[in-house]
């Protein structure tokens, strides 16, 4: 075995540390170090997207990032999305069009919407399947992830109207 | 009974957006160590010595059932470690444990296999005139099958082709897996399954165990297509090594073990024969079938062939037909069930020939088509047996808008027949208690989201609200018998069930109550039903499929929409079945353009990455429109199947209308990239 590596990472805003071995991927690192199993493995060619977690808020394959790679910096997890107990509007989004059926692929697919509405709150048709287009569905022909995240965005347009506070998070 | 990792009173799509779904691969156990599979790098060859690890000559198990129809067993035996010699790329030889995956994959490195590779036989058009691939067997003829009676006919339009579904892989998004614990007595195995039945008696029968010591729990299970229905030699092995070490054992593979180690669906030739008059009437059909089986002949190898041939007529009426059918060795990973499984290889050799038909005749594709429809049950020259079709197509070219289209627009068509596995009835079983029902089946939803239709035929059966209702996995020891969730069957059968065991349940609560008897009352008492049901009627369905093809700026050419129109009987939720439909219409275009599994001369398996074995982006998904035609079955709910229709009637359809834009005829799918390019893009297509 070679020598491990001590890691601070902050995940879904609380502090983690650990000693790693080296090569170590992040999604072994959420999955059994931390036991946050909802970053899937669904491939290990960085193909399916299924691992889809943010880095210092940038939507990444967690399977091809080593652990000593997010040293010192912040990870977003799906059980970090929401708060209060309450469902984030992507996720709402997901629940509302039904946008998944074995669900698989769905931790995935709600952190790259996530991120997709960070950046652009009103993507067009074609901007979302792009934006997913890392992402494998084998179950849904992904017409209902399209609308669950246009669901996401018109709740997050709805939001953003002037007398409400935005639940936006950093 | 519950196994606690599960909370099955919270909503499924609530649990997986959060990523709370409890998948195999997320259990933890105390004590729990991972295996590690060691795998021929080598189609076919001798193993001439293993050292390290689990070995074949420690555990001497075959396998003894593979589940889905698995038909019992073959002269060839399958084994769980193979210490003699192997017979495709990736197969078990050892195994070995770790505490994690990484330390589990470091000690696979220790384990030495010394074998003496031999030259493997790759191609089915060859397998019979090579050396036979199992020593001490005459031939690698698995099953061969006659259907129908030869005739000698003359007709004024005779058209043959040779057609191919290429092998492809399954490729759910959760690759096979489990988790195995044995107490000194019970085995208890928790499973990424869609029959944990199937299981039971696989394990029990590979380990030599009595079906009351093996409970098998399905966790949440990640898509299977077929290919989690039976068991593989990888969970004997990790049941064995559970029941070696007494602790907790996780097998869980990589998507690479997944390609090469899963059964793999399709394989197929078909040569075929039509003779029809001018008009586009069918005088007489005869084929003849290849059925590539892999390696070893399980779990369908034996009787897909046939199963096939008997379908190939589909709704149509043809006096004379007759087939025959083979199934074939190779050093390839066994064939197994693939979404529609036998049902898409007919209709695509059957709907390809009726476009040829109507390219022979100048009659239109579905004028030909309705000159071979029916007006009531027939049976084929072949054995099977279908509904009346004529006036159901006549209900999906009017749904389609099928003659303003075809004007329009690059359009191909498909009308198919889908013949539900309903052989072996399901199970389902009800348990008031503490005010609350749950609710178990035999088969067991992988994304289908079951709980769905199976809330609201309980709540309307015994008139308590859905949400008094929990929906629970599979789990061999809470339910008597199950068989499993494949083959357009769980809604019609599972369902089936369902209302019996409703019915009976509120019976004996009448019974028990008398005149104080209402729907709330019988969430105060404490009962049980459990019910097997079995249909007596015929229950094949009907379907039709229209898509359309466009050329991209670029001059590829697409399929641009599928429209899909299916007979699904009493629809139990629309949206689920939409959702089901266009998850199948991605399976569908994916095979005719994408999907393809490519092995070397030598055995290696090419598509080794799951985007190398081309499944489907969202970039790459045409529009689907879901309709369906509502003709009520004779089941009690009136539900008939609707699964794998998409797989069956979408590629015929999307060939079809790829022909028509290009102006090249199509035989074999996947169709090859280069073919699906236009040199001349100038008129968008549109001329050809
Ligand atoms: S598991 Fe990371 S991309 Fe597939
Ligand atoms: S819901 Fe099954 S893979 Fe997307």
């Amino acid at each position: 075995m070679t020598q491990a590596h001590h890691v601070v990472v902050e995940v879904n805003g609380v502090k983690r540390e650990a000693d790693v071995e080296p090569r170590l991927l992040l999604v072994h690192f959420l999955r059994e170090n931390l036991g946050l199993t909802g970053s899937h493995i669904g491939c290990d060619t960085t193909s399916c997207g299924a691992c889809t977690v943010l880095l210092d808020g940038k939507a990444v394959k967690s399977c091809t990032v080593l652990a000593v790679q997010a040293d010192g910096r912040k990870v977003t997890t799906i059980e970090g999305l929401g708060a209060d107990g309450k469902l984030d509007r992507v996720q709402e989004g997901f629940v509302a069009k039904h946008g998944l059926q074995c669900g698989f692929c769905t931790p995935g697919m709600v952190i790259s919407a996530y991120a997709l509405l960070q950046e652009n709150p009103d993507p067009t048709e074609e901007e979302i399947k792009t934006a997913i287009s890392g992402n494998i569905c084998r179950c849904t022909g992904y017409e209902s992830i399209i609308e669950s995240v246009k669901h996401a965005a018109k709740a997050g347009r709805r939001r953003k109207a002037p007398s409400r506070p935005s639940r936006r998070r950093s | 009974m519950s196994v606690g990792f599960v909370d099955e009173e919270q909503d499924p799509d609530v649990r997986f957006v959060r990523g709370a779904g409890r998948y195999v691969d997320d259990i933890k156990l105390e004590g729990m160590q991972h295996l590690y599979v060691v795998r021929s790098p080598y189609a076919r060859a001798r193993v001439l010595s293993v050292k390290g690890g689990i070995t074949g000559d420690e555990l001497k198990a075959t396998m003894e059932s593979v589940g889905e129809d698995a038909g019992g067993r073959s002269t060839v035996s399958f084994p769980v470690l193979s210490a003699s010699y192997v017979s495709y790329v990736g197969q078990p030889v050892a195994a070995v444990l770790g505490g994690d995956k990484y330390e589990a994959a470091d000690k696979a490195e220790e384990v030495d296999v010394q074998y003496e590779p031999l030259k493997p036989v790759m191609d089915p058009e060859r397998s019979l005139e090579s050396e036979p691939i199992h020593p001490g067997t005459e031939s690698n003829l698995v099953a061969a099958a006659e259907l129908g009676k030869d005739f000698e006919l003359k007709a004024p339009v005779e058209v043959d082709e040779t057609l191919r579904m290429e092998r492809i892989a399954p490729n759910p998004m959760e690759t096979k897996g489990m988790v195995a614990s044995y107490d000194g007595s019970l085995l208890t195995v928790y499973a990424s399954t869609q029959s944990p039945f199937s299981w039971r008696e696989g394990l029990a029968g590979s380990l030599g165990l009595k079906e009351e010591s093996v409970r098998v729990v399905q966790m949440d299970t990640g898509g299977g297509f077929g290919s989690k229905g039976g068991i593989y030699p990888e969970y004997v092995v990790a049941a064995y090594a559970a029941m070696k070490t007494k602790r907790p054992v996780k097998w869980s593979e990589s998507r690479y073990e997944n390609l090469l180690a899963t059964n793999m669906g399709r394989g197929v030739r078909g040569r075929m024969k039509v003779y029809a008059d001018r008009k586009g009437k069918l005088k007489g059909l005869k084929a003849d079938l290849l059925v590539d089986v892999g390696a070893y002949p399980l779990g369908g190898g034996a009787w897909t062939a046939k199963w096939i041939a008997s379908q190939l007529v589909g709704p149509y009426a043809v006096p004379k037909a007759y087939a025959t059918a083979k199934a074939v060795l190779t050093n390839k990973v066994n064939m197994g069930p693939y979404r529609g499984a036998g049902r898409p290889e007919a209709a695509f050799f059957m709907e390809r020939m009726m476009d040829r038909i109507a390219d022979e005749t100048g009659v239109d594709a579905a004028e030909v088509r309705l000159r071979n429809a029916t007006t009531r049950r027939t049976i084929s020259p072949l054995g099977m047996e279908a509904p009346p079709s004529r006036r159901f197509f006549m209900e999906a070219l009017r749904a389609f808008k099928y003659s303003s289209r075809k004007k329009k627009e690059k359009v191909g068509l498909s009308f198919f027949m889908l013949i539900p596995a309903a052989y072996g009835g399901e199970s389902a079983k009800l348990a008031v208690k503490g005010g609350r029902v749950k609710v178990w089946m035999g088969g067991s939803s992988h994304g289908q989201r079951h709980d769905v239709f199976a809330k609201k035929l309980v709540s309307e059966e015994l008139g308590v609200p859905q949400d008094v209702i929990d929906f629970q996995h599979t789990d061999t020891a809470a339910i008597s018998g199950g068989v499993g969730s494949w083959g357009s069957r769980t809604a019609i059968l599972g369902g089936g069930a369902l209302v019996e065991a409703s019915r009976s349940l509120k019976a004996a609560a009448k019974k028990e109550l008398g005149k104080g008897y209402s729907p709330a009352r019988i969430l105060e008492g404490d009962y049980e039903a459990e019910a097997f049901f079995k249909p007596k009627d015929m229950l094949n369905t009907l379907g039709a499929n229209l898509a359309t093809a466009r050329l991209t700026k670029e001059g590829n050419a697409v399929v641009e929409e599928v429209l899909s129109f299916y007979d699904a009987g009493k629809v139990l939720n629309q949206f689920m079945l939409e959702s089901q439909v266009t998850g199948g219409v991605a399976q569908g275009v994916g095979e005719v353009m994408y999907e393809r599994a490519v092995y070397s001369e030598d055995g290696q398996l090419l598509t080794a990455s799951i985007a190398d074995a081309g499944v489907i982006h969202a970039t790459e998904m045409p529009k689907s429109v879901v309709m369906t035609a509502a003709h009520r079955s004779t089941l009690p709910h009136g539900a008939k199947g609707v699964g794998e229709s998409p797989t069956i009637g979408v590629p015929p359809a999307a060939t079809r209308a790829l022909e028509v834009l290009l102006g090249r005829r199509f035989t074999t799918l996947p169709i090859e990239p280069e073919k699906l390019w236009a040199l001349d893009v100038s008129d968008g297509g549109r001329t050809r």
